[in-house]
C-alpha cells in the first residue's frame, strides 16, 4: 500500500513535470525535426543558472525565466549555427560535448562567486521569490493520501505551476505539429532534400526547431531547480540519456508521449525500488545497491525499447524519426 | 582531397569559439570582481569548495594531486613535465580510442558504450587482484581472489575481450542483419552504457579503488620525473600500439580488417568474411579498452566506475581529430589530446581541463570533420 502512495506522489512530482517538460523540448528537436541531441541537460542546466543567479541577485521572476530563457536560446543558435549541416551523429557528439562543457565551466573554480563551482547554487538563495507567491498555506497539506509542503521546494504550488506548465507546452506542440510550419519540419525529418527542393530553408527550420525545444528544456532546468537546487553534476550526460528513454517509452513524435512517458519512467522507477526492497533480501541486494540496480534497468529498457518498439507506447510506425 | 576547407564553416567556427571564449572570460571577471568585494570570505569559500570538491571528484583530485606532486615535488621544468604527462596520457588514451576507431571503421557505430568498456577493465582487475574480499551481484557469498596483478591483469583482458565477443554474437551482428540505422544502434550503445556503468557501480561500488597497493618511487631523468610503474605502462603500451599497427598492416587478417573498412560489400564480394572480422575487431576493441583501463588506473594510481565514461569523450574527440574510422589517427589524435588537456593545466585550473579537449573536439567537427588523416566525404 505504501508503494501505491510513493507511486501516486511521484507521478504528480514536479520532478516527473521537469522531466516531461524536457522530454516535450527534445520531442521538438527528435520526434518532429529528426535533430539527434544529446545535450538537453546544458538547455536544462543553462536555465537553472540563468533563473538562480537572476534570482539570487534580486530579480523579479519574469526576469529570472526571461534570463533562463535566452540563455538557452543563444546556445541554441551558437550550437546550431555551425552544426546543423553536418550528418546526425556528428550533431550528436557536438551536442554531447557542448553540453558538458557548460557542465565543466559551470563547476570550474574560476566561476565560484557566480555559479557557486561544484556545490552549485543551494535552494534556499533563489527559491523565496517564487515561495512568495503560493497561494496555499505554509505548512504540510494533505490531499487525499499524499502528504506534501504547501509552498516550499517540492510543494503543491510548484506541481501546479510545473503541470500548468507541461499542460501549455502540450498545447503548444499540438499547435504546431499540426500547422503549416509543423508539416515542413515533418518533411525535414522524413527527407530533408525534398524540403529542400521545394525551396524551404532547411537550415532555417532545423534552428528554430532547436531553439524552441532548448528554451522549452530551460523551463524545464527552472521547474527543476525550484524542486531541488542547482547542482552542475545532477545535470550531467546521464540525465540526458534518461530524457531520451522516456522520450522513446512514450513514443516520440507524439502529443502525449513526454508526458506519459515522463509519468511511467518515475513511477517505474519508485515501483521497481520498491519492490526489491521488499522482495530481495538485504544481503543479496542492499539499500546502497538499490540506486544503480534500478538505474541498470532503465539502461536495459532504453536498449530494447529502440530494439524492439522503437515508437514507443504511443506512436506510430511510420513516424519513426530514425534516419541516417 | 583538393576542395579547399568551406571559407564560411572556417568563419563560424572561428566566430563561435571567439565567442565562446569571450563569454567564459568575461563570465571569470565577473566572478573574480565578485570575490575582491569581500576578499577575506573569499580564502575560507575557496578552501572549503576544494575541499567540497576533492570529495566529489576524487579521480580528478587524484590527477590534480599527481600535478601537485610534479610541483611541489622538485619538478624541475612545470613545461617538460606537463608534455611528458601528457604523452604518457595520450598513449594510454590511444589504446582506448584505437578500438573505438577500428569499430566505426568497420560498422559505421559511434559505441558510446566504450568508455565503460575502459571502466570494465580496470574494475575486473580490481575484482581478480584485490586482497578484499569480494562478491558478485545478486550471489551473497564473499570470497577473496587476490591474484598477483599480471595475472588480474591478463585475466581481466580476457574477460573484457570475451564481453566484446558476446555483445556482438548476441547483440550488434543481430542488429547488423536485421538492418537497424546505424543511428538506432548509437541510442542502442547508449543504453548499453547507462547499464554497464550503473552496472559497475552496484557490482564494485561508488567508492575510488587501487588496482595496485605499491607506492611508487619517481626518479629524476632530464627534466622530468617518472616512476617505475609509469615507465612499465608506456612500454606495454608502446608494445601493444605496435602490435595492432603490424596486425593492421603486415598481417592477411589485418589487410582484410582494412578492406573491410573501406567498403565492406567490396570487402564480402572478394571473399572476405565481413561478420567475422566485425567480430575480432570487437573482441580487439574491447581487450584493448580493458588493457587502457588497468594502466591508466596504475598510472592515475586509483580508478573509479565511471573513469572510463569521463574518458568517453575525450576518446571521440581524439578519434574525430584524427579522422573517424582511420586507427592511426585515433593514435595521433590521442596524443594530441593527451598533450593537450595536461599542458592546458598550465593555464587553466585542473577542473577546466576535460572542457579545453571538447573544445577541440567541436573545432575539428565544425572546421574540418573528417580530421587530420581522414578523408574529405560529405557529413551533411
Amino acid at each position: 500500500m505504501d508503494i501505491l502512495v510513493s507511486i501516486l506522489r511521484e507521478a504528480i512530482a514536479p520532478t516527473t513535470a521537469a522531466f516531461a517538460l524536457a522530454a516535450i523540448g527534445l520531442n521538438f528537436h527528435f520526434g518532429m525535426t529528426g535533430l539527434l541531441n544529446m545535450g538537453q541537460a546544458g538547455f536544462m542546466l543553462l536555465g537553472m543558472y540563468g533563473y538562480a543567479i537572476t534570482a539570487r541577485e534580486g530579480g523579479p521572476i519574469w526576469l529570472g525565466v526571461l534570463v533562463a530563457i535566452a540563455l538557452a536560446v543563444v546556445f541554441a543558435v551558437v550550437l546550431g549555427w555551425p552544426t546543423l549541416k553536418l550528418r546526425g551523429d556528428y550533431l550528436a557528439i557536438v551536442t554531447i560535448a557542448a553540453a558538458e562543457m557548460i557542465r565543466y565551466v559551470g563547476r570550474s573554480q574560476n566561476l565560484n562567486s557566480l555559479t557557486g563551482a561544484s556545490t552549485g547554487i543551494r535552494g534556499n538563495e533563489f527559491k523565496g521569490s517564487f515561495e512568495m507567491l503560493s497561494p496555499f498555506p505554509d505548512r504540510m497539506v494533505e490531499f487525499g493520501p499524499i502528504a506534501l509542503h504547501g509552498s516550499q521546494s517540492t510543494s503543491w504550488w510548484l506541481a501546479l505551476v510545473g503541470w500548468s506548465l507541461v499542460g501549455l507546452m502540450v498545447l503548444l506542440f499540438w499547435r504546431l505539429s499540426r500547422s503549416p510550419w509543423g508539416r515542413v519540419l515533418k518533411g525535414v525529418r522524413e527527407d530533408e532534400d525534398a524540403v529542400r527542393s521545394l525551396g524551404k530553408n532547411v537550415y532555417s527550420y532545423k534552428m528554430q526547431a532547436l531553439v524552441i525545444g532548448g528554451a522549452i528544456g530551460a523551463l524545464a532546468g527552472i521547474v527543476w531547480a525550484l524542486g531541488a537546487s542547482v547542482q552542475p553534476d545532477s545535470m550531467g550526460r546521464p540525465t540526458t540519456f534518461w530524457i531520451w528513454t522516456l522520450l522513446l517509452l512514450g513514443g516520440a513524435a507524439t502529443v502525449f508521449g513526454p508526458v506519459l512517458g515522463s509519468i511511467l519512467f518515475w513511477c517505474a522507477l519508485v515501483f521497481v525500488k520498491g519492490v526489491a526492497s521488499a522482495v530481495i533480501p538485504d544481503t543479496v541486494l542492499n539499500t546502497q545497491q538499490l540506486e544503480p540496480f534500478s538505474l541498470t534497468l532503465v539502461g536495459v529498457t532504453l536498449m530494447c525499447l529502440v530494439i524492439f518498439r522503437p515508437q514507443g507506447i504511443l506512436g506510430d510506425k511510420k513516424e519513426l524519426a530514425f534516419h541516417d | 582531397m583538393t576542395k579547399r576547407i568551406d571559407r564560411r564553416a572556417v568563419m563560424r567556427a572561428v566566430i563561435v569559439f571567439v565567442l565562446a571564449v569571450a563569454a567564459f572570460s568575461a563570465l571569470s571577471t565577473l566572478g573574480s570582481t565578485a570575490a575582491a568585494a569581500d576578499a577575506t570570505d573569499v580564502a575560507t569559500s575557496v578552501v572549503a569548495a576544494d575541499a567540497v570538491n576533492s570529495d566529489t571528484v576524487t579521480a580528478d583530485a587524484a590527477v590534480d594531486e599527481e600535478d601537485a606532486g610534479g610541483t611541489t615535488g622538485l619538478g624541475t621544468n612545470r613545461i617538460a613535465q606537463n608534455v611528458f604527462n601528457g604523452i604518457v596520457f595520450g598513449l594510454l588514451l590511444a589504446l582506448a580510442s584505437v578500438g573505438l576507431s577500428l569499430i566505426y571503421g568497420t560498422t559505421g557505430l559511434s559505441n558510446f558504450a566504450h568508455g565503460e568498456q575502459v571502466s570494465l577493465g580496470a574494475m575486473l582487475a580490481y575484482f581478480f587482484a584485490t586482497q578484499e574480499p569480494v562478491s558478485i551481484p545478486l550471489v551473497p557469498v564473499e570470497f577473496t581472489i587476490g591474484w598477483p596483478l599480471w595475472l588480474a591483469s591478463i585475466a581481466a583482458i580476457a574477460v573484457a575481450g570475451a564481453t566484446g565477443w558476446l555483445q556482438d554474437r548476441f547483440m550488434w551482428a543481430k542488429l547488423r542483419k536485421r538492418g537497424v540505422k546505424t543511428v538506432q544502434q548509437m541510442i542502442v550503445s547508449i543504453g548499453f552504457s547507462l547499464a554497464l556503468l550503473n552496472f559497475l557501480q552496484w557490482w564494485i561500488g561508488p567508492d575510488r579503488l587501487r588496482v595496485s597497493t605499491a607506492i611508487e618511487e619517481r626518479k629524476q631523468i632530464g627534466p622530468i620525473q617518472l616512476g617505475d610503474t609509469t615507465t612499465m605502462s608506456i612500454g606495454i603500451a608502446v608494445v601493444a600500439l605496435l602490435a595492432v599497427g603490424y596486425f593492421l598492416l603486415r598481417t592477411r587478417l589485418g589487410r582484410a580488417t582494412r578492406a573491410v573498412s573501406d567498403n565492406p560489400a567490396l570487402a564480402a564480394a572478394s571473399g572476405i568474411k565481413v561478420d567475422g572480422i566485425i567480430r575480432l575487431v570487437w573482441v580487439m576493441a574491447t581487450s584493448l579498452a580493458a588493457l587502457g583501463g588497468i594502466l591508466l588506473a596504475l598510472y592515475d594510481s586509483g580508478t573509479k566506475f565511471d573513469t572510463g565514461a569521463k574518458l568517453l569523450l575525450l576518446m571521440f574527440a581524439a578519434v574525430t581529430l584524427g579522422g573517424l574510422g582511420q586507427p592511426f589517427g585515433a593514435l595521433v589524435g590521442s596524443l594530441v589530446i593527451g598533450v593537450v588537456v595536461e599542458t592546458s593545466t598550465l593555464w587553466l585550473g585542473p577542473d577546466l581541463k576535460y572542457a579545453t579537449a571538447l573544445a577541440i573536439l567541436i573545432l575539428v567537427l565544425l572546421v574540418r570533420p573528417q580530421g587530420i588523416l581522414g578523408r574529405a566525404e560529405r557529413v551533411g
